[in-house]
C-alpha cells in the first residue's frame, strides 16, 4: 500500500518552536496580577500533625493566602477509585518526607518561601518504615488505617496448575531479583498556573500527561462541576509516567486561585520532583521458571513485593502488571502470581515506562538464559522455540491480535551476527540478548467506566482548504501531535502543512492521555475516524454538486480526483476567483483543487466538522484483575547487546546494541527510531545499577 | 538593595535593577521575558539553563546577574537570524534530535559554540563537548548525528 | 525555580578594598569566584554568609605564567583555561588532564582553581594533581601574606585553614623535574558531571638512568575527609626500580593507607579495591610519561 504522508520522515510539527525557544512550557506562562504559590512539605517520614500555626506567616507583607487541610477539606483522590488514598494536604498525619502540609500564595516566590518558614507545625513522630519487610512486620504501625500490615494491594492469580507443571519439568530455575527505585528524571519539573475567573470557571495550565484525569480530579476534590473545569497542557518537557495523574500542587494552585481571585503559578524544584516521585517502584521478585529438556516452557511462579511508598498512585495497576505481563511473548500454559504492594514511609511510587513489566521481564529473561545454558541450547533458539504468534491467546486471556516477536528475534540474531560471536568473543567481552513485551494502551481506563478512550474533531476551515484537528491528547515529546497531523493529512489526502493540530485541552474532547503507550493506537483511531467522517461529508456535498456518486471521487495531494472523466468545474473556479478578488495565487490548472472544493462545501453547509471516537472492545478474562494487562494490541521487541567488562573496576561498556521492535505500522520513521533509542539507555542504566543488589543477594 | 546592571543579550543592550541573589536565568526569564532558557535543576547538573556568556557556554543558574553585568550573553532566542534557522537548528529539526524540547535550547547553544571553535569535531569531541547537557528523551544518538550534519552543512 | 537566600554583594576592583571588606565582615563575608560551588551550597542551605564578595573584577588574578623555575596560576583562572592552556599541557599534563575532568564543560567555564581548592570537597579534582606536583598556595589579607602547601591548608570536607579575612591569590607549582611524569585517574559511574567514587594522582621522578625512582607522590582522593598521600605506597616506591611488580606492591600498600567510607557513590570495600587498581594504573602511566617526557 502506497502512502503519501505516512511512513515518511517528515519533521515534527513542533520541532521549530522547540528549536528556537518559542515553545512555552508551564513555567514560561504568566498572567497579569498573578500570585506565586509554594508548598510546605513534611520534614518527617511518619508523624501525627498536632497543630499547624500559620498566624505569623499570614502577617508577612505580600502573603495573600495560606491554606491547610482545614481549608482544603479531606476529599480523597488518587489514580484508581479503588485506591483513593491521597488528600490535597495531610489531614491527621504525614506519611513521608515531602508530604504536603500547607501552602502559601504570595506576591513572589521569595515571599512565599519565607512565609513557609514561618509556619509552625507541631508533630508527634511515629515509627517509620523504609523497607517493605519492616513495614509488613507484625506490630508495625499502619501508614493508612484501613491497610493492616501496610499492604496497599495484593494480587493472587493462578492460571493452569503450576505445581503439576513443575512436577513434569526437567529443569527448574529459581532466582531472587530486585532493582533500584528509579525516578522519571524528566528535564522539566512539574509546574502549573491556575486561573479561577469571576464567572466561576477554572482553567488550569499544567505540565501533565493527561488533562482528562487532572480535570476529573480537580472537579471532584474541589467540588466544582466538571464542565466548569478546563485543563490545558502547554508544551511538556517529558513525563514518562509520573506526570500521568493529578498532583497536590495542581489542586493547591486551583484552590488558592479560587480563594484569592487571582491566577496562581506554582512549580516544583528538582528536589520536590524527587520527593513527589510517583516513579518506578522497587520490586523484589522471587521467580521460578520450569521447562522441559527440549526447552518447552511449562510454568512460571512469580512472587513479588513492591515498595509502594506512602500512597497508591498507579500502584494498584503496577502490582498487577508485575505479574500479568509475563504471560507473553512466550507460550506459557501455567502461571502463578502473588503480588504484594506495600506502603512504606517514602515518596510514593507509580507508573513509569513499562509500568511493572520491566523488572519482571529482566528477571524472566535471566532465568530463560540459565535454562538455555543448562540444556545446551542457544538462548535465541530457546526464545524462538516458545515464541507466540499472531492470534495466540495467553493463559490469562491476552489476545495477540498481532505479534512480530519471532521476526524481532530473528532480526537481532541475524543483524548482530549472533551465531558467529556467541561463545567466541575474547575474554572481557560478552554478548547477550533479551526480549520484551508491552501493551499498546491499557484495555480499560484507570477508572471503571464505559467512556471512550479518545475522541477527536476535525474541522474544515471556511477558506483556505486547511483543516484543524482538535484532540485532548498529550504531546509530551513522544511525537503524538505529529502522528495525528500525518494521519489526518493521509486520510484526507491533504498536504501535511495544511493540517493544524490543537491538542492537550479538555475543551477539545476526551482523551485518557499519554501513558501505557496508547496515544498512537487509540487516539490515532479516533483521529482517523474523525478525518474519514469529514471526508465523507465533503464528498457527499461534491457528489450532489457534480451529480457523481461520492464513491467515484477521492482527495489526493490536495486535489479532487475522479474515477471517470472529471466534470466541468469552471463555475466553481469562477466563483472562487470572484470571492477572492485581489489575491495573487488563484487556482489554476486542469485539476479541481481542494481549496476550491472546500469553499463550495462551506457555502453549502456552513459548518463542517468530522467526529471520531475510539474505545477498545471488551477484552480479557473474567477473573479479578483480568482487565489489567489487556490491550487491543501488543508490541514486542528483542535486543542483542555486546559489552566489554573491565574486570578490574567492574565497569561495563556497551559496545553495540542491535534492536528490533514490532511497532506495528510506523507512522513517522524518524520518530519511531527516536523512541527506540532512548529506552535502551535507561534500561541499561537500570540494569547496571542493579548489579550491586544482585551481588549482595548472591548473583544467580 | 538592588543594583543596576547592564547586559548585552542577543545584541541588544539592557539595563536592569536586580537584587544580588537573582541568577542570570531568573533575570533573562523574568526581567527580559526571554523564556527559551530553562531551569531543570538549579544546581548546574542538567544544562537546560545554558547560555553563551562572553564566548563560553555556562550554566546560567549558577551565574548571579550581578556577576554578568557588562557581559555579552547569547540565548536560544538569538540563534536564528530573523526567521532563518541556524544550521544547527535545521539539523536538529530535520534529524529528529528534538522530542520534548526542554533540553533543546541548551543543546543547540552548546553545539553552536562547539562548531564555532571546532568546525570538524569527531564523534568523541561532540559527546565530550555536550556532556554538560542532559537529555531524557532521545538517548543522545540523534543529537550527535544532528551536530555532525550541521558541521557538514556549515562546511559546504 | 531554586532560589538563593538574600545576601549583600560587593565587587571590589582592587585587593585593598577586598581585604578591608573581609576584615569588616569577618566570617559573614565569603569570597565568590566562579560560583559553581558557593551558589550550589547557598541554594542547598549549607552555608549562610550575609555577604558575597566577588574578586572577578580585580585584575591580575587569572594569569598562567612561567616565572623562573615556577609556574604561577592566578586563583581566578578558569578550570577550562587550565585545560586549554598549552603551557600547562606541556609542563604539567596531569593538571591539564584533571582540569578537563572537572564537572562538565559548562561548569569548567565558570569554576576556578582557587574555588576548587578553597571549597575543599574530598573529591575535588584539581587538588590531587596539585599535591602530587608539590604546589603551594598564597593567601593574602590586610595583615600580610602566607604561603602554604596544600597538605597544611586542607583540614576536612569543606574545611581549610583559611582565615575569614584571607583571599587565595595564586597557586605556585615548581617546574617539572627532568624525568618526571604523572597521571590522574578518576573513577565514576558516569564519564562526565561526576563526583569521583575515588581518584588517584601519581607523579614519579626518575633518575637520569631511568632505573631508580628518585621521588614518588601518590595522592588519593574521595577516600578520606581530604586528599591524602598514600604514604606507605610512596615509601615503597622511592629508591626502588620501577617495575610492574613494584607498582603492584605499592598499589597494595596504598590500600592500607586509607579507610574509605561507604556512601551513595560506592561501598568501602569497592573503594579500597579501586585504590589498588587506580594506583597501579596511574603509576604505569606516570612511568610512561616520565620516560617519554623531558
Amino acid at each position: 500500500m502506497k502512502y503519501d504522508v505516512l511512513n515518511t520522515r517528515l519533521p515534527r510539527v513542533d520541532a521549530r518552536a522547540k528549536a528556537t525557544g518559542d515553545a512555552r512550557y508551564a513555567d514560561d506562562l504568566s498572567m497579569s496580577n498573578m500570585l506565586y504559590g509554594a508548598v510546605l512539605h513534611s520534614p518527617l517520614a511518619h508523624a501525627k500533625i498536632l497543630n499547624i500555626d500559620t498566624s505569623e506567616a499570614k502577617k508577612l507583607p505580600g502573603v495573600k493566602d495560606i491554606i491547610t487541610a482545614k481549608e482544603a477539606g479531606s476529599i480523597k483522590f488518587g489514580v484508581s477509585p479503588a485506591r483513593y488514598d491521597e488528600t490535597m494536604f495531610c489531614v491527621d498525619k504525614v506519611r513521608y518526607v515531602g508530604d504536603e502540609v500547607a501552602a502559601v500564595a504570595a506576591v513572589d516566590y521569595e515571599t512565599a518561601q519565607k512565609a513557609l518558614s514561618m509556619i509552625k507545625v507541631d508533630y508527634e513522630e511515629l515509627p517509620h518504615y523504609l523497607s517493605v519487610f519492616d513495614a509488613m512486620e507484625e506490630g508495625a504501625v499502619t501508614i493508612h488505617d484501613d491497610h493492616p500490615n501496610n499492604i496497599s494491594a495484593e494480587v493472587h492469580n493462578e492460571f493452569g496448575d503450576v505445581e503439576k507443571a513443575f512436577a513434569e519439568c526437567d529443569i527448574i530455575k529459581v532466582g531472587t531479583f530486585s532493582n533500584k527505585k528509579q525516578d522519571g528524571a524528566f528535564l522539566e519539573p512539574q509546574a502549573c498556573l491556575a486561573h479561577y475567573d469571576l464567572n466561576g470557571n477554572l482553567t488550569l495550565y499544567s505540565s501533565t500527561q493527561s488533562v482528562h484525569y487532572v480535570q476529573r480530579t480537580v472537579a471532584m476534590v474541589l467540588n466544582i462541576p466538571v464542565g466548569k473545569v478546563r485543563v490545558v497542557k502547554p508544551y511538556v518537557g517529558g513525563g514518562f509516567g509520573p506526570k500521568a495523574a493529578a498532583n497536590s500542587m495542581e489542586l493547591i494552585a486551583c484552590l488558592l486561585s479560587m480563594r484569592t481571585g487571582r491566577p496562581v503559578k506554582m512549580c516544583f524544584s528538582r528536589e520536590e520532583v524527587f520527593m513527589h516521585s510517583r516513579a518506578r517502584h522497587q520490586f523484589f521478585h522471587e521467580l521460578k521458571v520450569g521447562a522441559k529438556k527440549d526447552g518447552t516452557l511449562m510454568a512460571v511462579q512469580n512472587k513479588c513485593y513492591l515498595d509502594g511508598g506512602a500512597y497508591s498512585s498507579f500502584g494498584i495497576a503496577t502490582v498487577y502488571y508485575a505479574g500479568s505481563l509475563l504471560a507473553a511473548p512466550y507460550k506459557l500454559p501455567n502461571m502463578k502470581y502473588d503480588g504484594y504492594r506495600i506502603y512504606t514511609n517514602k515518596p510514593a511510587a507509580g507508573a513509569q515506562r513499562g509500568h511493572g513489566s520491566v523488572v519482571a521481564r529482566a528477571c524472566m529473561e535471566q532465568l530463560m538464559d540459565q535454562i538455555a545454558e543448562e540444556i545446551g541450547m542457544d538462548p535465541i533458539e530457546l526464545r524462538l522455540k516458545n515464541i507466540m504468534e499472531k492470534d495466540d491467546v495467553t493463559c490469562n486471556y491476552f489476545n495477540m491480535s498481532s505479534l512480530g516477536a519471532r521476526e524481532c528475534l530473528e532480526a537481532v540474531r541475524d543483524g548482530s551476527d549472533w551465531e558467529t560471536k556467541r561463545g567466541n568473543l575474547p575474554r572481557g567481552k560478552g554478548i547477550g540478548m533479551a526480549a520484551a513485551f508491552y501493551v499498546s494502551g491499557a484495555g480499560y481506563s484507570i477508572y471503571r467506566s464505559e467512556t471512550y478512550h479518545a475522541t477527536a474533531m476535525v474541522k474544515l476551515s471556511e477558506d483556505g482548504g486547511t483543516v484543524d484537528l482538535y484532540t485532548a491528547s498529550a504531546e509530551i515529546g513522544q511525537g503524538s501531535d505529529t502522528t495525528f497531523t500525518m494521519i489526518v493529512a493521509e486520510t484526507l489526502g491533504l498536504r501535511y502543512e495544511d493540517v493544524h493540530v490543537h491538542s492537550g485541552d479538555t475543551d477539545f474532547g476526551i482523551d485518557l492521555g499519554a501513558y501505557s503507550s496508547r496515544q498512537t493506537l487509540m487516539t490515532g483511531h479516533a483521529v482517523k475516524r474523525a478525518a474519514e467522517d469529514l471526508k465523507r461529508q465533503i464528498l457527499d456535498v461534491l457528489a450532489a454538486e457534480f451529480k457523481i456518486p461520492s464513491g467515484d471521487m477521492d482527495i489526493k495531494e490536495s486535489c479532487i480526483v475522479f474515477k471517470n472523466e472529471p466534470p466541468d468545474f469552471s463555475d466553481i473556479r469562477i466563483k472562487y476567483i470572484k470571492e477572492h478578488r485581489g489575491w495573487l495565487d488563484h487556482p489554476e490548472g486542469d485539476r479541481l483543487t481542494f481549496r476550491e472544493a472546500a469553499r463550495i462545501v462551506y457555502l453549502k453547509k456552513g459548518v463542517i466538522v468530522g467526529g471520531g471516537a475510539y474505545k477498545p472492545d471488551e477484552l480479557g478474562g473474567q477473573f479479578k484483575g483480568a482487565s489489567v494487562g489487556t490491550s487491543p494490541a501488543y508490541s514486542c521487541s528483542a535486543v542483542v547487546a555486546e559489552v566489554t567488562v573491565d574486570e578490574e573496576t567492574g565497569q561495563v561498556t556497551v559496545d553495540k546494541l542491535t534492536d528490533a521492535h514490532d511497532c506495528g505500522f510506523a507512522i513517522n520513521r524518524t520518530n519511531v527510531e527516536g523512541q527506540m533509542r532512548d529506552p535502551f539507555i535507561w534500561d541499561w542504566v537500570k540494569h547496571c545499577s542493579r548489579r550491586s543488589n544482585l551481588t549482595r543477594r548472591g548473583n544467580c | 538593595m538592588k543594583k543596576l546592571i547592564s547586559l548585552n543579550v542577543n545584541g541588544t543592550d539592557y539595563e536592569v535593577a536586580v537584587l544580588p541573589n537573582r541568577t542570570l536565568t531568573q533575570v533573562l526569564r523574568e526581567e527580559l521575558d526571554l523564556m527559551g532558557t530553562k531551569e531543570g535543576c538549579g544546581i548546574g547538573d542538567c544544562g537546560a539553563c545554558t547560555v553563551i556568556m562572553d564566548g563560553r557556554p555556562v550554566n546560567s543558574c549558577l551565574v548571579l546577574a550581578v556577576q554578568a553585568s557588562g557581559s555579552k550573553i547569547e540565548t536560544i532566542e538569538g540563534v536564528a537570524q530573523g526567521n532563518k534557522l541556524h544550521p544547527v537548528q535545521e539539523a536538529f529539526v530535520n534529524l529528529g534530535a528534538i522530542q520534548c524540547g526542554f533540553c533543546t535550547p541548551g543543546m543547540i547553544l552548546t553545539a553552536k559554540h562547539l562548531l564555532e571553535s571546532n568546525p570538524h569535531p569527531t564523534e568523541r569531541d561532540i559527546r565530550e563537548a555536550m556532556s554538560g547537557n542532559l537529555c531524557r528523551c532521545t538517548g543522545y544518538q540523534k543529537i550527535v548525528e544532528a551536530v555532525q550534519e550541521a558541521a557538514a552543512q556549515i562546511k559546504s | 525555580m531554586l532560589l538563593l537566600p538574600e545576601f549583600e554583594y560587593y565587587e571590589p576592583t582592587d585587593m585593598d578594598t577586598a581585604y578591608s571588606l573581609l576584615d569588616q565582615l569577618k566570617s559573614d563575608g565569603k569570597i565568590i569566584a566562579g560560583g559553581t560551588d558557593v551558589l550550589v551550597n547557598l541554594k542547598e542551605g549549607k552555608i549562610h554568609p550575609g555577604c558575597l564578595i566577588s574578586i572577578a573584577r580585580i585584575s591580575g588574578l587569572s594569569a598562567i605564567e612561567k616565572k623562573g623555575t615556577e609556574v604561577v596560576i592566578g586563583s581566578q583562572t578558569l578550570a577550562a583555561a587550565i585545560a586549554e592552556s598549552e603551557l600547562i599541557r606541556v609542563e604539567f599534563p596531569i593538571l591539564s588532564h584533571a582540569a578537563s575532568k572537572l564537572g562538565s564543560p559548562l561548569i569548567r567555564n565558570r569554576a576556578t582553581i582557587g574555588g576548587n581548592i578553597v571549597t575543599a570537597r574530598p573529591a575535588a579534582d584539581l587538588i590531587p594533581p596539585l599535591m602530587a606536583l608539590g604546589a603551594t598556595i598564597e593567601l593574602r589579607s590586610k595583615g600580610g601574606t602566607r604561603t602554604l602547601h596544600l597538605e597544611e591548608f586542607l583540614v576536612g570536607p569543606g574545611q581549610t585553614t583559611i582565615n575569614p579575612n584571607e583571599i587565595l591569590t595564586k597557586i605556585v607549582i615548581p617546574e617539572a623535574k627532568p624525568f618526571s611524569g604523572g597521571d590522574y585517574m578518576k573513577l565514576g559511574h558516569r564519564k562526565s558531571l561526576e563526583i569521583a567514587i575515588i581518584a588517584v594522582a601519581s607523579v614519579l621522578t626518575l633518575d637520569e638512568t631511568g632505573k631508580t625512582i628518585k621521588d614518588a607522590k601518590v595522592i588519593l582522593s574521595a577516600v578520606a575527609p581530604k586528599a591524602i598521600h598514600a604514604v606507605s605506597a610512596e615509601n615503597e616506591l622511592i629508591g626502588a626500580e620501577p617495575t610492574p611488580e613494584l607498582f603492584e606492591a605499592a598499589a597494595v600498600r596504598a590500600m592500607s593507607d586509607c579507610s574509605p567510607i561507604s556512601d551513595i557513590r560506592g561501598g568501602s570495600e569497592y573503594r579500597k579495591e579501586m585504590v589498588k587498581v587506580l594506583t597501579g594504573k596511574t603509576l604505569l602511566n606516570a612511568l610512561d610519561a616520565a620516560r617519554g617526557g623531558k
